[in-house]
């Protein structure tokens, strides 16, 4: 049962129109220094007066979870329940690529991890360790590593990973159901857990609510993205640990039910996220809000840049999968008061569909996952893989990094600014605001205020630049404008003019 | 996005602090104000304002005046005597408050001096008893209090009503809904079939639309009066049955039919078929002469008004008359249809009633709340805004909006006039004439399109992502000029919308259509809507047959969600037609059935994937067991044959399934030691054969 497919692959550089490229995004980002090349896009048949919906020719890569094989290999789950193994993704030939059937009749399975020889991926109702005994490249166990979560049937009962953490323990996030069938009361939706040495679902935080990447730090600690939508006003990305609750309170009554861990008071809703965050001791800030439309509409996937200066200056920072903007996001991230928090970035925008997963490869690429169906995106097309290279001929001209002062706020450049238009009238604007915390569904940024900034400073080398603000307030999203910023050699505009941080905690002097 | 906390404000006010009124006077009410018993009028509560009250309260009865279309009336009296309790009815005549907290009925018989009053309520009553009454009131065979209470808080009555005190709401604790109409004590009022008889035929009894006309079915209407009841039995029990008022002699009744003029009951309630008086002209000069006197008089309604409330009426009375412009605004106020619409920055659900609006959270909360009505007039066409209004059939296309709009065809016709003319807007863009047909049938799917159909549906078809509404009769509804508006920027009208802006900037994302121009693009669109035929391109054939499962050289295994075995079924079909179902949550089969195995569609590619079937109507059900059982999964052999893994209360037990010419050979093995696995389970109807050897048993299906 071993499949091949050699004609699928129709590597081919993305072009985009001006007008395309603008329309996507409100900020391009970072786009020319990287270069996308399509390993499997759904076809397209624009002349076709087919009536049949079909997922297109060849593999329906809608792709739901990606892992390394060794050899450049890549292991890819679909949301059909399949999962390939694609060989010559690192390869610019379009005839190296090679597809081979690994595993199939998954039910929606979410996520993918190797380990050891092995490959877990978690499906709807288990976590399955999915095995080659005998080593022919075909999966013939398909065991049963964790289970222990209510499968009611909603459509909306996603459940994802498992992704490892630092203590070596694996982590399964659960959707909230949603649609017929829902039922949020029978455990554990909305949490997320570890898997216990019995096999079983071991819950551990909740008042998630569609919970669809978990990554983890360079320092080994898990984030996981959550999607606006009831109790959730835009995309935030939160440290995920044991013992805290997220802010979605249909996942409340699970705390009844024998086996949590937890039994808090609920925070205070229809009141400023501040004020609820300060009513009770577990609910905890996103460590970094995207501001919705502005960066994302839907973060999805959390991947650490880990690729030596081979995926351009931002080692050691996250990206963030975005589902309906088609794009991926950059967060960079700071330990204030032991906590986390930081700033994002809008970083790559069109895809050809929406970016449900990330994959980095050893040699620098990353690899963009993705999949429309169910909902849409600024993409035309319904799936796909994408490989993303960083060309260092283009080198980015970005904020890399945004680090919270107990006055204001320190900007680090990619490349040395150019003075003048740093120090000009305007270059500068920062406002904050925060959201509601109430049931409803989304939120606008409420309790507006724009800063006033003290001339910046910029140091010697021009690669930092510091602003003395005031009115920095504790909790709100700090969203910084900059205007007619350029590089000192090239004169090269900035990739992203904004940057919005998330100011939990300001830093002590 | 709606922020109910941010709308909170009048749209009109009057200048109160105009009125001169001694302090010692403002005093006095307020220690008395302790023992009052207002009425409540929601819409003077939310937006404070005299007119509200005036038309509420009822007082354009007798006295003419207010701009309110349709003026407020009591309930139609017909058949009273079938429907309410001869003692709760006394007991409100004596003081409305007894019978429903915050009722609008005056206290007629106030003025009345005391050693007259309880005969004149007496003689009142005897005349109530003496109406006609054709009404045939059945009660249903079943009933149904919780599905009751699911419609009570689903259909929107807690949009104006508060939530029953049992009621858990999906979204967490719900706050005290302080601005809700009361509920009178049901049970002292009436029983289970008079309350749905009057729930079923609201429209017969509330005419003027305050308590609006919900369509329902007459169990529907049974399930809410069991719930409003509290009557937790099936079968309601006639036991309960308002009895009918005993007869009076014939004095008091003819006494009774005097006090009913006298008192002027026609001029609110209808079915008393008595003369109404002429109107009265009302007095605006004082601070609180004739009905808005702090004292009762006879012959004259007393309402045991607030002292705000009093103010508010004096300073609507004082007033200059408003522009007709504002009529329907104040129709809107009155009718508390801000109780669920947002219009003009006004209104909407607030935080104690956000939470009963459900639908489709999918949709976002477009799936769930209903429409803003902010420039609907220039939205859509008028015929249509009257038939929404007057509940035509057909009129409702939010069907994922669990709220139900009420009818309200006494309103219809003057509220959907006054919306087309207060909102339109000549001066919009029209929409592109094009006449290119196969262009807005490209646009509209997603081979090359816009993908409206990946969230919309089209006629009956389901979308291929979340279900929003029906756009293939668009046209039927909607102004071709904000179709275009709306599509260049659809969060202008709804914040917060899933909708994307598909022309961001006004500019085409797909080059190759209609010249890769917005304005063509749009226009072909409400072209294809409007005259086209066919549907848009992308839906699948289903009929095709394209995902059928069909087992060849290997067996198939597909988990699914399956019904009669659950969510966690585990199928497998097997070359030479014969196919299983395994339960995964215990590892033990369910289902067996011989020929077409299964189609993988819905289960491969639907959003929102049904339970599934087998493809053939005879199959076996395995008997069931209580065992306790854990899966732990399955291996495959080289020929594709599963074995399935469970551990039986620490006992690892396995099952090998294979076909074999039509025949279903399964395999049960378990580990060394004393233990015994749970007695086999058989496919109730299914012959086999039995092979048992040492810690392992094979029974071979369909052998024969």
């Amino acid at each position: 049962m071993k499949f091949e497919f050699r004609t699928f692959s129709r590597f081919q550089k993305l072009i985009f129109s001006g007008a395309v490229g603008l329309a996507f995004c409100i900020n391009l980002g970072a786009q020319d220094s990287y270069n996308f090349h399509e390993i499997l896009t759904a076809s397209s048949p624009s002349t076709s007066r087919s009536k049949e919906w079909k997922p297109g020719d060849g593999v329906a890569l809608e792709v739901s979870g990606m892992a390394w094989m060794g050899d450049g290999k890549l292991a890819v789950a679909t949301r059909k329940g399949d999962i390939w193994i694609i060989d010559g993704v690192l390869s610019d030939k379009p005839d190296d690529v090679k597809f081979s059937l690994f595993a199939s009749g998954l039910h929606e399975p979410l996520g993918l991890t190797k380990e050891g020889d092995d490959l877990l991926t978690t499906q709807r109702s288990e976590v399955t360790r999915l095995r080659d005994k005998d080593g022919d490249g075909v999966a013939d166990g398909y065991l049963t590593e964790a289970d222990g979560w209510n499968v009611s049937g909603a459509y909306h009962a996603y459940a994802y990973g498992p992704e490892l953490d630092e203590a070596g323990e694996y982590w399964v996030t659960l959707n909230l159901d949603m649609g017929p069938h829902t039922n949020n009361h029978n455990g554990w939706r909305g949490w997320g857990g570890t898997i216990g040495k019995d096999g079983k679902f071991q819950p551990q935080s909740f008042g998630m609510r569609s919970p669809s990447g978990m990554g983890a730090n360079a320092a080994g600690d898990l984030f996981f993205s959550d999607q606006q939508g009831t109790w959730i006003p835009a995309t935030p990305i939160y440290h995920l640990r044991k013992g805290v609750f997220y802010g979605n309170q249909e996942s409340a009554k699970g705390q009844e039910i024998e086996g949590s861990p937890m039994k808090i008071e609920m925070p205070k809703a229809n009141v400023p996220y501040p004020q609820a965050l300060r009513s009770s001791k577990e609910f905890v800030p996103p460590a970094v809000w995207l501001p919705y439309n502005k960066v994302g509409r839907s973060g999805t996937d959390v991947q650490l840049i880990d690729a030596d200066g081979k995926f351009g200056p931002f080692d050691g920072q996250l990206l963030i999968g975005e589902f309906t903007n088609a794009g991926v996001n950059r967060v960079f991230l700071e330990k204030v008061g032991g906590e986390y928090q930081g700033a994002c970035f809008p970083f790559l925008s069109g895809f050809p569909a929406a970016v449900l997963r990330l994959e980095f490869s050893d040699d620098g690429p990353l690899f963009v996952g993705m999949t429309n169906r169910g909902w849409s995106s600024l993409g035309n097309r319904s799936y796909g893989l994408v490989r993303v290279d960083y060309d260092p001929k283009v080198p980015p001209f970005a904020i890399q990094e945004m680090r919270a002062k107990s006055d204001g706020f320190e900007l680090k450049f990619t490349q040395p600014v150019d003075r003048e238009t740093v120090l000009a009238a305007g270059a500068f604007e920062l406002e904050n605001y925060t959201y509601q915390y109430s049931q409803k569904y989304g939120g606008d940024e409420i309790q507006k205020q724009i800063l006033k900034i003290e001339l910046p400073v910029v140091s010697n080398d021009g690669l930092t630049v510091r602003l003395k603000v005031d009115g920095l307030r504790e909790f709100y999203v700090h969203e910084l404008r900059t205007k007619g910023i350029k590089s000192a050699s090239g004169g090269k505009s900035l990739d992203s003019p904004t940057a919005y941080y998330t100011l939990n905690q300001i830093p002590p002097k | 996005m709606n922020h109910p906390c941010s709308i909170e404000k009048p749209f009109r006010t009057y200048p109160i602090s105009s009125l001169n009124i001694p302090c010692w006077f403002v005093g006095l009410l307020f220690v008395s104000g302790f023992l009052k018993a207002e009425p409540h009028v929601v819409g003077y509560e939310r937006f404070d304002d005299g007119a509200v009250l005036y038309s509420e309260l009822g007082c354009a009865n007798c006295h003419g005046g207010s701009a309110v279309e349709v003026p407020r009336k009591g309930p139609n009296l017909a058949a009273l005597s079938l429907r309410v309790r001869k003692e709760w009815v006394a007991d409100f005549l004596k003081d409305p408050e007894n019978g429903r907290k915050g009722s609008t009925m005056p206290h007629m018989f106030d003025g009345i001096p005391e050693a007259e009053r309880e005969t004149a309520i007496t003689d009142v009553m005897a005349w109530l008893g003496t109406r006609p009454t054709k009404l045939k009131i059945r009660a249903q065979r079943h009933t149904n209090a919780e599905a009751g209470s699911a419609m009570y808080h689903e259909k929107g009555c807690g949009a104006c009503h508060a939530a029953t005190p049992d009621f858990i709401s999906p979204h967490g604790k719900l706050e005290k809904f302080e601005n809700a109409i009361s509920h009178p004590d049901f049970r002292k009022k009436t029983d289970v079939k008079g309350l749905a008889y009057f729930l079923g035929n609201i429209s017969t009894f509330r005419p003027d639309g305050r308590m609006p006309h919900i369509q329902l079915l007459p169990e529907e209407a049974s399930d809410i009066a069991a719930h409003l009841w509290d009557d937790q039995a099936s079968v309601p029990d006639t036991k309960f049955d308002v009895r009918t008022w005993t007869k009076a002699d014939f004095d008091a009744i003819k006494r009774g039919g005097e006090w009913v003029n006298k008192l002027n009951c026609a001029s609110c309630h209808d079915g008393l078929s008595e003369q109404k008086a002429a109107l009265i002209k009302p007095i605006s000069s004082g601070a609180g002469g004739g009905c808005l006197s702090d004292e009762p008089a006879e012959g004259r309604p007393f309402y045991d008004l607030s002292e705000k409330q009093r103010k508010s009426l004096v300073a609507f009375l004082k007033s200059e008359k408003q522009t007709s412009d504002d009529d329907g605004k104040l129709t809107l106020a009155a009718m508390n249809c801000y109780a669920c619409h947002e219009r003009d920055g006004i209104g909407g659900p607030v935080v104690e009633t956000n939470s009963f609006f459900i639908g489709d959270e999918g949709l976002g909360d477009s799936g769930r709340l209903a429409p803003p009505l902010t420039g609907v007039g220039h939205k859509l066409k008028l015929e249509w805004i009257e038939s929404v209004f007057s509940g035509t059939e057909g009129s409702r296309v939010r069907d994922y909006v669990k709220t139900q709009m009420p009818k309200y065809p006494a309103q219809a016709k003057k509220m959907a006039a006054w919306l087309s003319k207060i909102d339109s807007n000549p001066d919009a863009t029209p929409i592109a004439k094009v006449e290119d047909l196969e262009a807005g049938q490209k646009l509209l799917g997603i081979h090359g399109g816009v993908n409206c159909i990946t969230c919309h549906r089209w006629e009956e078809r389901a979308s291929l992502g979340i279900q929003a509404m029906d756009i293939s009769n668009l046209d039927q509804r909607l102004q071709p000029s904000w179709f275009r508006e709306y599509l260049l920027n659809p969060a202008s009208y709804r914040p917060g919308t899933l909708m994307p802006p598909l022309w961001p900037g006004g500019k085409s994302m797909v080059p190759d259509v209609a010249g890769g121009d917005a304005e063509t693009q749009i226009g072909a669109i409400w072209n294809f809507i409007k005259n086209g035929e066919g549907v848009p391109e992308g839906f699948p054939d289903r009929a095709s047959g394209a995902f059928e499962l069909i087992p060849k050289d290997r067996p198939i295994i597909q988990r699914t969600f399956l019904n009669k075995v659950g969510t966690k079924a585990i199928l497998v079909g097997f070359p030479g037609e014969v196919n299983i179902a395994i339960d995964g949550a215990s590892g033990q089969p369910a289902l067996v059935w011989k020929g077409k195995f299964f189609d993988g569609y819905d289960t491969f590619f639907t959003r929102a994937a049904p339970f599934g079937d087998p493809l053939e109507e005879e199959v076996f059900e395995f008997e069931k067991s209580t065992a306790p059982m854990r899966f732990r999964g399955y291996e495959l052999d080289e020929k594709g044959n599963p074995t399935f893994l469970r551990s039986e209360d620490g006992l690892e037990v396995s099952e090998r399934f294979s076909g074999e010419d039509g025949k279903l050979v399964r395999t049960i093995r378990w580990a060394e030691g004393g233990a015994e696995p749970a007695k086999p389970i058989h496919p109730v109807g299914v012959e086999f054969e039995t092979k048992a050897t040492d810690r392992a048993i094979t029974f071979t299906y369909f052998s024969k």
